[in-house]
This record gives structure tokens, C-alpha cells and sequence, in this order.
């Protein structure tokens, strides 16, 4: 049982980090505004916080977060500061938020706003400066959309895999 | 019902947020080139296209540093360094055909501006240089004459080699500063500020640019002018001086007496064309303030605010529309 | 997607309005003085009425700046005539200090109805 989650939990790694590729590829989501981000690996993050537990997504997110680092932005490097620092905040946000009375959709806008002050914390820590706090508000807002589209995106495809579950 | 208002309000926010992003926004860069500070701020609609244009901005400026530097050379470049002081004995030498064009520019000024504008004084410019360094004394009339040969440009962009003692200047930050102003129109870049060492170039924006004009005495602002499209040149004793003996020496010197004259405390030359801005405001100061009247006459479409030494700020008639 | 869900977008939304406004309100209050080495902002300061020392790497080495009483000036930096330290004060959006061999810049930032300075 615990080696077959494990299995399962290293192929949603793999497929997080796939998603942060393939986002970093399309071109209106990166380069506007640091931080900026639609969001997909989140997808895998709430999906794992959800059907398994968040210290399962706490796992997958920290590991994806050091496997993105070593294929794209380099190991300690801002990025990987940056994405560590808003991974967990994000997660542990979520772990709370799901508690309450939220739907799913709910918790993951809350995970997307978190993402984004986690970044913007370690940002202001980082680069000594102040200054990088004016882009919070537009991170904020975006939150919600990006929030949104990954919350019914997580939404169906909890259904489809908990019937895999079921007729496993 | 509901998912189409999710859906909604999901395409509404991420359009808020494009048109937050996509909103134009000013992008600088500090450049230090000619002995000056450069500063550009441009409108662009992204940091790439932003980034990708100042680059080329900056490309500009500092190849003609290099071409104009009289105090340096560089492997493989013939500058205005070497012209002056190369150890070649061919008859001619070759060079780059924006080299040549900027000096042929500025042999042709000269009889443009009765002798006021050479660009063969740099004997000249050196020795007032030594003295203005060691902050005393003043050359003698002998010291600062030289028999400096004619700059002479032959045809397929070369130039006799015969050590002439070229500056450029006078003309060069003017002249460089209207190439890039037309680059960044040719990148349909419209509003930008281009501000180097004292020549000001705006481009176009709906309310048009204010731009003031400090005063020599302190570091107040005695005019505001408003414009699209114009470049905004100032020559002033202010900057680059020494006093001695209670009189003031500055940068700017006469080519035909060698001296730095002292009719005025600043010229301001406000016209389209920033590189005719650039020499005219040299010109201009070189000249008393009546004789200046006189000869921008000539000139179309262009205007002139002169501030006296006794404090009184003189300008044309046109100057009215800036205002 | 519940009526909690709403509430909190309602609630993120008023966040980020009351961010934006707060944030807009609070830069054009008072001047800010802007650092620059080559093009990397490299020191902001609030032009306070606090004297502060503040150190800064310049081309040539050290480059010391003083703020106080709302005005800010370069004090120590390693140049041929020390153009800049001996430049003084300065306060207004306009002005600004340059230190061309040590390619330092000094800028103030805040309200101004000039676009730009000449002379």
C-alpha cells in the first residue's frame, strides 16, 4: 500500500514538473511580471492535497520545486528561492483552507495569493528592496482567474481518479 | 447558469489584468559616454521591446564615443585618436563612413557659423584644458596658437593624413542625439526624453513635455518650455570653469581669438533638429547677444533664449509658443 | 463553487483595490532618492529629515552619501576633482548628481510637473 502511494506521489511529481515546463513556455505568462504564473503544476499540488494529505503535497511540492531547479533555473538560485518559499506557504495555506468551508475552488485561489506573497517575501528579502512589493496587487488580482481555471481543472480530475481508485 | 458567470468573470479579471500589463510604461537607462551622463526614458509596451531598443540606444552612443574620443584608441578602430596622432605614414587614411560623415558635417558648419564652429581647434581646447585643471593662470596667446593642418577628407571615406587636431565636441552630442531620436521613431517609439549633457530631445506625447531651463546662477528653474518634437540645447559658462584673477574662464573657446569669450551666462536653442540645436547654441554663445539677434535671423523655426550676464533673460519673438 | 467561494473572491478583490490605492498613496508622499550604479538601482532612500550615512560601490571604490533634513549629497568618493561631493544638497524632483568616474546617480523621484531639465 505505502509503496504503491509513493509510486503514485513520484508520478505526480514528474508530471508537476512537466507542467512548470511546459508553462514556462508559453510566452504570455512569463517576462511581464516577475511571478507571474498560471499556475499548472498547482494543479498536481491540490489534486495530492486533497486525495492523499497535505504532508503528501508538501512532499511532491518541495520536491518538484528542487527538480525544477536542477533542469531549469538552477539549484539556489533566486527562481529556486523564490518557488520554495511560495510552494510551501502555498501548500500549508491550502492545507488550512480546506479545513474551512471553502470549496475547492476557493482553496486554490488562496493557494495562488500565498504562492505569490511567499515569492514577493522571499523577493523583498532577497533583493533588499522595498520596491518589489508594487507588483503585489496585480499578483493578487491574477490570483483569482489563474485560481479559478486550476480549481475545476483539479475539480474533474479528482472524479476521474478517484473511479481509477475505485476499479483499481 | 452559474459555471457561465464563473467563466465570465474569470475572462473579465484576466482582461483587467492584460490591460494593466499591457498599459505602456516608461523605461530608462543611464548611459556614460563624451565625457557626459546620458539619460534616456522611452515609452515601450514591454521590458523586452523596451530592453531590445535601449540596447540599441546604448549600441549607438557608445560606438560614436568611440569614433569621436580624442583621448583614447581602440584596437582596430580608426578614431578621431588616431587621426590626430597616428603613426602611419600612408598619404590617407580610411575610415568609417560615420566618421566621415560627422566631420565632413562639421567642416561644412563652419563657414555656416563665420568661422565661430571649427572642429580643428583641439591644439587649442588642450592647453586651456591644463590650465583649467590646475584652476589658475591663463595661456598666453602664443601658447594656444599652433600651425595645425587643414582637415582635409578625400573622396571613398578617407581623410588626409596629415595630423590635424580634430574635437569634436562642440557637435558630436547633438548630432548623435537626432540619430537616435530617429532610430526610435523608426521603432515607433513616440514618447522619449533623450538627455545628454545638455542636449535635450523630446519626442511626442499628448500634452506635450515640459522642460526647464536651469538658471546659470543657482540651480533654480527660470523658464519652463512646453513642446512636442523639439530638441532643447543650453551652452553656459556654469559648467566647466575656473576663475582667476576675478574673471571667469570656461570650456567653450572662440576658435579666432582662442579665448573663452564672456557676453552672456547661457544660450538655450530651441528648434526641430537637435544637431543644428547643438552648434547653433555653441555658436550662439560665441557671439554678443545682439549680434546673435542678428544672425539667427537666417534660421527658420527656430528660437533662442539668451540669459545675460546682468541676470536679464532675452528671447525671440517665437519663443512665445513654447510657452 | 460555493457562496464561500464569492465571498473570498469578493474579499481578494477588495484587497487588491485597497493594496493598489494604499501603495499609490503612500510612494507619492515625500521624495525618494535613487542610487544608480551604471543602470542597476543600487540604494533607495526616503528623503527624510533622519541624517543617515550610506555607503555605496562606485568604478573607482567607496562612494559615501549623506541624507538629512529631506536633502541628500555625496560626502566621500574617489575621483580626479570630486565634482560631486562637491556638487552639495540636493532635494527637488529635478535635480540630480553625477559622478561620471565612479558611474554613480543619483535621481529624486516624486511629484513633478517637469518632464525634464536642461542647462
Amino acid at each position: 500500500m505505502e509503496i504503491q502511494k509513493y509510486t503514485r506521489l513520484t508520478l505526480f511529481i514528474a508530471l508537476s514538473v512537466v507542467l512548470n515546463l511546459v508553462e514556462s513556455v508559453i510566452p504570455f505568462f512569463s517576462g511581464f511580471i516577475p511571478g507571474l504564473k498560471l499556475g499548472l503544476a498547482n494543479i498536481v499540488i491540490l489534486l495530492v492535497l486533497y486525495v492523499y494529505s497535505m504532508k503528501d503535497a508538501l512532499y511532491v511540492s518541495v520536491v518538484r520545486v528542487i527538480l525544477v531547479g536542477i533542469i531549469r533555473t538552477g539549484l539556489f538560485s533566486m527562481a529556486f528561492f523564490f518557488s520554495l518559499v511560495g510552494g510551501i506557504l502555498s501548500v500549508l495555506t491550502m492545507g488550512i483552507a480546506k479545513k474551512t468551508k471553502l470549496s475547492i475552488i476557493g482553496v486554490s485561489v488562496i493557494g495562488s495569493i500565498f504562492h505569490s506573497i511567499g515569492q514577493i517575501l522571499v523577493a523583498i528579502f532577497i533583493l533588499n528592496s522595498f520596491n518589489i512589493v508594487y507588483y503585489l496587487p496585480l499578483l493578487i488580482l491574477f490570483s483569482i482567474p489563474t485560481g479559478i481555471v486550476v480549481g475545476f481543472i483539479t475539480k474533474s480530475l479528482i472524479k476521474y481518479y478517484n473511479r481509477y481508485l475505485e476499479n483499481d | 447558469m452559474k459555471k457561465v458567470i464563473v467563466v465570465l468573470t474569470v475572462l473579465l479579471i484576466f482582461l483587467i489584468g492584460f490591460l494593466i500589463i499591457n498599459h505602456n510604461k516608461y523605461y530608462s537607462r543611464n548611459l556614460f559616454y563624451m565625457d557626459t551622463y546620458i539619460d534616456i526614458k522611452i515609452k515601450a509596451k514591454n521590458k523586452n521591446q523596451a530592453d531590445k531598443v535601449l540596447d540599441k540606444v546604448d549600441n549607438i552612443f557608445h560606438e560614436y564615443h568611440m569614433l569621436t574620443d580624442r583621448y583614447n584608441g581602440y584596437i582596430g578602430l580608426i578614431n578621431v585618436y588616431e587621426i590626430n596622432n597616428t603613426k602611419k605614414k600612408d598619404k590617407s587614411l580610411k575610415i568609417d563612413k560615420k566618421l566621415y560623415d560627422l566631420i565632413d558635417y562639421g567642416l561644412k558648419l563652419k563657414s555656416k557659423t563665420n568661422n565661430l564652429l571649427d572642429i580643428n581647434i583641439g591644439y587649442a581646447v588642450d592647453v586651456w584644458k591644463k590650465y583649467r585643471e590646475k584652476g589658475e593662470g591663463i595661456p598666453k596667446l602664443s601658447e594656444l596658437q599652433s600651425n595645425t593642418n587643414d582637415i582635409v577628407l578625400l573622396e571613398n571615406n578617407t581623410i588626409k593624413n596629415n595630423h590635424p587636431n580634430i574635437d569634436l565636441g562642440s557637435i558630436t552630442k547633438g548630432y548623435v542625439t537626432k540619430l537616435v531620436g530617429d532610430y526610435l521613431k523608426s521603432e515607433k517609439i513616440e514618447d522619449f526624453i533623450i538627455n545628454a549633457g545638455g542636449n535635450v530631445l523630446v519626442g511626442n506625447k499628448t500634452n506635450g513635455y515640459k522642460i526647464g531651463v536651469k538658471s546659470p546662477n543657482d540651480n533654480g528653474i527660470f523658464k519652463v518650455l512646453k513642446a512636442n518634437d523639439v530638441a532643447v540645447v543650453t551652452s553656459g559658462s556654469y559648467e566647466r570653469y575656473y576663475k582667476y584673477n576675478g574673471k571667469l574662464y570656461h570650456h567653450i573657446i572662440d576658435p579666432v581669438s582662442l579665448f573663452p569669450p564672456n557676453y552672456m551666462k547661457s544660450v538655450t536653442v530651441i528648434c526641430k533638429d537637435s544637431s543644428l540645436a547643438d552648434s547653433l547654441s555653441t555658436t550662439l554663445f560665441l557671439m554678443s547677444i545682439d549680434d546673435g539677434k542678428e544672425f539667427i535671423k537666417k534660421y527658420q523655426d527656430v528660437n533662442v533664449i539668451w540669459y545675460s550676464n546682468d541676470d536679464k533673460v532675452i528671447t525671440t519673438e517665437g519663443i512665445s509658443k513654447y510657452e | 463553487m460555493n457562496k464561500y467561494d464569492f465571498i473570498l473572491i469578493g474579499v481578494v478583490l477588495f484587497v487588491f483595490i485597497g493594496l493598489t490605492i494604499f501603495i499609490n498613496f503612500n510612494s507619492k508622499s515625500g521624495n525618494k532618492a535613487l542610487v544608480y550604479y551604471d543602470n542597476k538601482l543600487v540604494l533607495e532612500v526616503n528623503l527624510d529629515q533622519k541624517r543617515q550615512f550610506y555607503n555605496v560601490l562606485g568604478y573607482n571604490g567607496n562612494v559615501v552619501i549623506l541624507k538629512e533634513n529631506g536633502k541628500i549629497r555625496v560626502t566621500e568618493e574617489v575621483s580626479p576633482y570630486h565634482i560631486c561631493s562637491k556638487q552639495g544638497f540636493i532635494s527637488k524632483t529635478y535635480e540630480s548628481i553625477v559622478c561620471l568616474p565612479n558611474k554613480i546617480v543619483i535621481k529624486i523621484e516624486g511629484k513633478s510637473n517637469l518632464d525634464g531639465v536642461i542647462g
